[in-house]
């Protein structure tokens, strides 16, 4: 191409390969991005199977709870709790500057945490904790052949790795959100006490949490916490490569699980909002 | 017994096995050397069904697992043992759980008797004692005789080793033929073994293929190897400097 261009005395343009590739390479990814989300599906549909009827090692998920649930308490608490306390403190200082009325601060902060920011926060928490050591683990033991053995052996790898770990998380979540609820409201209550004198008593009444926001919120920590397995689960089983892959593997699931919180929360509560606040619930 | 048909294996747009067709009698002592990033490990994982072929046909006792569903070829997998290149042993487990794993899984034998078959095991392969030790405490031999008591611990009829051998001392290396002739003689096993240590595994089996790039250079009698014509064969096993290779 570029020699006859020449020839006809036309400048060689060097870019014309590059653009020439491009309709080509959006094929080509968009072909790979759909054979990644059947995977993708796939894994999600062989854990729920799993889940159901498959054989898991004894203990195991027990073992992944801790894993999950105990070795995340400490970074939920300073996290969330530090989170609570920005929060609450942005919030009067704003209401301050307008009507200088915080008596319902309290209320309608857990509200919010109930429904919005608890799940959310703590599972983009868990993502990354969790996510990363799901894909870590299962990425070296791929690497390693350790999954073909496992095969080998006539163990499923999704039984065996995904679905102790969807079970830990699907569980943990909703428990790390319930425990992530209270420290945030002690630790707004704490936060709007020491700076702005309002009753503590007020962050413990909880008129404004309607049903709905309750079942929002629980939605939302099974909705996450099926997630990030799965999704890291996925990234995991599908390294290639040495050690590096195992790198990438465990970035790429940091940011999609994040990603699938993310997506996820906004799905649900569009659809929590039409359905249950809409009307009143 | 194992049947392969026009077997091809494509990554990245580079055929890995190239209309691959062997044939293996049970009882079989079955080795395969070849140049590195030939295709002699995909060939194996094709055999025991953890690669699906893109075309041909795998045939495990009359039975075609290419378009078997996984939880089919799981079954037929009971068949086979496998020494992996790495070893593949799990690192989350100890030596003697590695060994045992694979009659472990889905049976209900009882975890004393369990024990017992995987101490027995580890003594046959010379490593009595170790099996509370967890597998990164073990040199490099110690790994591989793990691996191939947990290849063998079920007594399976196919018995596939990946470099049994690969970085091990001369002294260490016939030891684990030893080994694996005794394993084989016991259970009257067909036997893969591929190598890249031309010499030792011609001292162990009866009939050796050549793979070159995906290809089968030569497939028949040991002996006769080195009267193979092709001109890439012949270096291979004189291991010449100069040559197509
Ligand atoms: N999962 C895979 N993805 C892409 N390429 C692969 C994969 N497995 C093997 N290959 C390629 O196939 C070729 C043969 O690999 P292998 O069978 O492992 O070689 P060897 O003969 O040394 O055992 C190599 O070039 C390797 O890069
Ligand atoms: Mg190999």
């Amino acid at each position: 191409m570029v020699q006859q261009n020449t020839q006809n005395g036309w400048k060689p343009i060097e870019d014309e390969g590059f653009w020439r590739r491009i309709p080509r390479r959006i094929g080509v990814s968009t072909l790979d991005a759909g054979k990644a989300a059947a995977t993708l599906l796939w894994v999600l549909y062989r854990t729920v199977i799993g889940t159901v009827r498959g054989k898991r090692p004894k203990g195991e998920v027990l073992r992944q709870m801790e894993q999950v649930g105990n070795k995340s308490l400490l970074f939920v608490t300073v996290t969330i709790g530090f989170l609570g306390m920005v929060l609450v403190f942005q919030v009067c200082l704003q209401i301050e500057k307008i009507t200088g009325d915080m008596s319902q601060v309290g209320p309608e902060f857990i509200k919010g945490m109930v429904h919005a920011f608890v799940p959310s926060l703590t599972a983009m928490m868990l993502a990354t904790r969790v996510g990363a050591g799901i894909a870590a683990e299962i990425g070296s033991m791929m690497v390693t052949e350790q999954i073909d053995a496992l095969r080998m052996c006539g163990v499923d790898p999704i039984d065996y790795l995904v679905v102790p770990r969807f079970i830990a998380s699907l569980v943990m979540t909703l428990v790390l959100s319930v425990y992530a609820t209270a420290i945030s409201i002690l630790a707004g209550a704490l936060m709007a006490y020491t700076s702005y004198h309002v009753n503590p008593v007020m962050f413990f009444v909880f008129d404004k949490v309607t049903p709905g926001d309750a079942v929002i919120g629980v939605t939302k920590c099974l909705a996450f916490g099926a997630a990030i397995p799965v999704v890291s689960g996925y990234c995991g089983l599908t390294t290639r490569g040495g050690s590096e892959g195992v790198g990438s593997a465990t970035t790429r699931a940091v940011i999609n699980s994040s990603l699938a919180v993310i997506i996820l929360d906004f799905i649900i509560s569009a659809a929590g909002y039409y359905l249950l606040q809409s009307r009143g619930l | 017994m194992i049947r392969l048909e026009d077997v091809t294996k494509w990554y990245d747009g580079r055929a890995v096995l190239d209309h691959v067709s062997l044939h293996l009698e049970p009882g079989m002592l079955w080795g395969l050397i070849g140049p590195a990033a030939s295709g002699k490990s995909v060939l194996l994982k094709v055999v025991c069904g953890l690669i699906r072929p893109d075309e041909g046909r795998v045939i495990v006792d009359q039975r075609d697992i290419t378009k078997d569903k996984e939880s089919d070829i799981m079954e037929t997998r009971r068949k086979f043992g496998m020494l992996f290149q790495n070893n593949a042993l799990f690192d989350f487990m100890t030596v003697g759980e590695n060994v045992a794993f694979p009659i472990y899984w889905g049976s209900d034998i009882e975890p004393d008797r369990l024990r017992s078959l995987s101490v027995k095991r580890l003594q046959d392969v010379g490593l009595s004692g170790s099996e509370d030790k967890v597998p990164s405490e073990l040199s490099g031999g110690m790994k591989k005789r793990v691996g191939i008591a947990r290849a063998t611990i079920a007594d399976p009829k196919i018995v596939i080793y990946d470099e049994p051998t690969a970085g091990l001392d001369p002294v260490t290396t016939s030891k684990i033929y030893d080994l694996l002739r005794n394993l084989q003689q016991r259970n009257e096993s067909t036997v893969l073994a591929v190598s890249s240590d031309v010499q030792a595994i011609r001292g162990f089996v009866e009939h050796i293929a050549v793979i070159h790039q995906g290809r089968i250079l030569y497939n028949g009698p040991e002996r006769e190897l080195d009267s193979c014509a092709d001109p890439v064969v012949h270096q291979f096993i004189r291991g010449d400097a100069d040559g197509p290779l």
